[in-house]
């Protein structure tokens, strides 16, 4: 179950956007790329929201969403890799892509900085996603009109 | 921008619950507002003096620190509490409670709201 933001008024005055039909979004991708549907709600969102104009300030990936970042994954052919799916999202609108450090190495997604130093065998983080501390999506859900949450279970 | 962080898992078994009170925690560490409902399995959490299978942190320690981060608002579902024979005197941490055709009010009062 999406977890959607509450806010009763949908005419916010603080809203940081010039645009005011244009809203800020901040994503939290708390699925994997396994569970495919909620996973692929997650990037369709995000994706039509950037398409209706408005802006996503950045999508956060935690818990079980860090394997999206992986670099490692192969996917059947005929399936969709929601991996290749956000990086060319990020590519296309200059979308920033931030996974959750903690739960990120304990998946064994790490880049060429945490496997220095934690002296692993290699990287695996995807090209376009990025290594970031919970606080970026502290900031980002103080920034944004409205937190969109796609989860877990 | 107050924050409801609704917590529906099983303190230990997966890492869920840890991580939700992460960001209770760092959402409060960023000077927002968050506050804390217990649904469903997630009212175990509050459980004192649980056994710690071993690869896990103890809840309880990071209930215990909600406070110091001036996390204060605790909910907790009455439902939830009789699914599991409970009684609010059995918890571990001093909470609200709020019943089921309630929720719905509570979540109101905040800008976000976030399930896990």
């Amino acid at each position: 179950m999406a977890g959607f933001s509450y806010m009763p008024d949908l005419n916010m005055a603080a809203s940081p956007s010039l645009d005011p039909t244009s809203l800020t979004y901040a994503i939290v991708v708390r699925c994997g790329p396994h569970q495919q549907s909620r996973a692929l709600s997650a990037f369709q969102f995000t994706k039509e929201v950037l398409l209706q104009g408005h802006k996503v300030l950045s999508v956060f990936f935690y818990q079980q969403g860090v394997h999206t970042a992986s670099g490692l994954r192969v996917v059947p052919q005929d399936e969709l890799n929601l991996t290749v799916l956000w990086q060319q999202l990020s590519l296309d609108y200059d979308l920033d892509l931030g996974v959750c450090i903690a739960a990120a190495l304990q998946a064994g997604i790490t880049n060429q900085q945490e496997a220095n130093r934690y002296e692993l065998g290699s990287d695996s983080l995807a090209s376009q996603f990025s290594l970031v501390g919970l606080g970026q999506l502290a900031a980002a859900s103080a920034e944004c009109d409205r937190l969109v949450s796609f989860g877990g279970n | 921008m107050s924050c409801l962080i609704t917590l529906s898992h099983a303190p230990y078994g997966s890492q869920v619950a840890k991580e939700s009170l992460d960001v209770a925690l760092v959402l409060s560490a960023f000077e927002q507002q968050p506050a804390v409902l217990f649904v469903d399995e997630g009212v175990l959490q509050l459980l004192p003096g649980s056994q710690i299978p071993s690869p896990h942190k103890h809840i309880g320690k990071i209930l215990s620190a909600l406070e110091m981060y001036d996390i204060n608002e605790l909910w907790v579902e009455q439902e939830s509490l009789d699914q599991f024979g409970l009684a609010i005197d059995d918890l571990s941490q001093t909470v609200n409670v709020v019943t089921r055709i309630h929720l719905g009010q509570l979540c109101a009062q905040y800008h976000q709201h976030l399930v896990f």
